[in-house]
């Protein structure tokens, strides 16, 4: 089982070549620290008609998959620069080749077609789970072709072995 | 050519330090303005040991601090006053960024203009930051007058129309309606024309609450009403001069004043009034613009930014006078006009006013 800390989502590859867009935030509320569903770094976010970005699955549920492209989130919680803004624009690694850390996952779950983080290389999906008490929007496993939600990224090195932590590439599949 | 020599320079350090202006005629877009929210709080220059940091993340902030409270009592001779614990609020301003676009071009392209694009784009990028600050500010501000509006209401966010003030359904504490809107037979987003009286009222709604209405802030568009202002509200010679010359003081009715063309921002009928800086806020500069550029092949890159930081700690030291009837409280919307009152989105800023691109110029000779 994953943890929340400060830091849940770090890079372990050149972030210059990824474009990292700054999007408003649909419900401002959420990059209040303060708030009991503010959201932390590493969780998913995808875009509504309004250009805004909204978390990729709705948290009230454990289970929810996102259906949609989503984008991880690069800003820790409670960040003073987004809340500075009038608009709260929260940034996130939308376009380009990535690897990060993230402490933002549930291995253990199978979720729809999905099945347990196992394997390195294993595709990955968005669902929200719970992780210590709260629920987040974050990444489980991938069941394979007979799975029809959209891949965000794989596996690269496994949590047992990189200190609870689970990391990954970008990588898109509808 | 300059743009010959841009794409020279910018191969050297020396050169990517200042490319020297080259002349060239060209037709502007549309005018650009420095920042009116620099007008009403005058950035000061911060250091990194000004401010505090998080231990959560790696963002900054400077803490404010705002004058204590106290007071006097007539007491007895044998009385003692009552005791205050000394303490003074807090209020932290935080950082962010403001950057202009990207901007990229192939060097070979840059030779296919004459007048000098780099350079040009450079100049207004700056402008067009302060643009950025200007939306942030106007945002901040009205979202300080609608929270005191609200605390008067009895913390009820009240729609504020000619049909409430008509019911005599709320409260104007810290938002005014101008004569003419009040009394208009329906909620709209029409600015009515300015009055003398207006204005005055406006200044009372600070001047009321131990403290002095200082700067005024309005659009171009509200600005011409005083121009049809008449003798009785100029006296003759100010009429006659205002008739040949324009209003050329740097007051009116007493109170210094800051006009701007940036309607896309402040929009027309929408009227602020501010304290000094000292009762109302900060604005600061972490770092002053900056502008980088480089150049990986033929591929030319470049891009200005700056990091600030605003905060209206006084949110009782603006008032604002409102010429339309409709609602513009963001919360309420009661008619549904709010986008006619508010800024307009940042990528909606700037749009273009010529049509040279959709063919829209006269004669219409294409080359051939």
């Amino acid at each position: 089982m994953s943890t929340i800390q400060k830091i849940n989502f770090e890079p372990v590859s050149d972030v210059l070549p990824i474009t990292r867009r700054d999007f408003a935030l649909a419900d401002k509320t959420l990059a209040d620290p303060l708030n009991a569903v503010a959201l932390i770094d590493g969780e998913w976010m995808t875009l509504d008609s309004s250009y805004k970005a909204v978390r990729a699955a709705t948290i009230g549920s454990v289970g929810n998959l996102a259906t949609v492209r989503s984008f991880p989130l690069f800003a820790e919680r409670g960040r003073y620069d987004v809340r500075a803004m009038a608009d709260v624009k929260m940034p996130v690694l939308y376009m380009g080749p990535y690897e990060f850390d993230t402490r933002i996952f549930d291995a253990s779950v199978s979720l729809g077609s999905g099945a347990a983080i196992t394997t390195v290389l294993q595709p990955l999906k968005v669902a929200t789970v719970t992780i210590g008490a709260r629920n987040v929007v974050g990444l489980v496993g991938h069941g394979g072709s007979a799975d029809a939600s959209p891949v965000v990224g794989y596996v690269t090195r496994l949590p047992a072995s990189n200190g609870g932590k689970l990391r990954f590439m970008s990588g898109w599949r509808s | 050519m300059f743009n010959e020599s841009f794409s020279t320079k910018i191969a050297t350090s020396e050169g990517k330090e200042k490319l020297a202006e080259y002349g060239g005629s060209y037709i502007r877009d549309r005018l650009r303005e420095v920042s009116y929210a620099r007008k009403v709080i005058p950035p000061e220059n911060v250091v990194r040991a000004d401010c505090q940091v998080s231990v959560n993340h790696d963002t900054l902030v400077k803490i404010v601090e705002l004058e204590p409270q106290s007071r006097a009592m007539s007491i007895s001779f044998r009385g003692q006053p009552t005791a205050r614990f000394i303490r003074g609020s807090r209020a932290e301003c935080a950082f962010f960024t403001i950057s202009s676009e990207q901007f990229q071009k192939p060097e070979q392209e840059l030779l296919a203009y004459n007048m000098p694009i780099t350079k040009i784009i450079e100049e207004n990028s700056v402008k067009d930051i302060q643009e950025i600050e200007d939306r942030e500010f106007t945002i901040h501000i009205e979202a300080a007058v609608q929270a005191l509006q609200v605390e008067a209401n009895g913390g009820v966010s009240t729609a504020l129309n000619a049909s409430n003030l008509t019911l005599g359904a709320v409260v104007e504490f810290s938002v005014l309606k101008g004569e003419l809107a009040r009394s208009a037979p329906t909620n709209d987003a029409t600015p009515r024309a300015l009055q003398r009286q207006d204005l005055v009222r406006l200044f009372k709604l600070l001047d009321g609450n131990r403290l002095r209405s200082e700067r005024l802030l309005m659009t171009e568009v509200d600005w011409d009403d005083i121009l049809t202002w008449t003798v009785e509200d100029n006296g003759d010679r100010i009429q006659s001069e205002t008739t040949v010359d324009g209003y050329k003081y740097n007051t009116l009715l007493g109170r210094a004043y800051i006009r701007t063309i940036k309607t896309d921002l402040l929009r027309p009928g929408n009227i602020y009034v501010f304290t000094k800086p000292e009762f109302f806020g900060k604005f600061y500069v972490l770092n002053n613009t900056k502008f980088y550029i480089d150049k990986i092949a033929n591929m030319i890159t470049f891009q200005a930014w700056e990091d600030i930081g605003m905060l209206v700690a006084n949110i009782a030291a603006v008032r604002k006078l409102e010429t339309y009837s409709g609602d513009a409280n963001p919360t309420t919307n009661a008619d549904g006009l709010i986008a006619n009152f508010i800024p307009k989105s940042e990528d909606a800023l700037g749009a273009l006013n010529n049509r040279v691109d959709a063919g829209l110029k006269f004669p219409q000779i294409t080359q051939y």
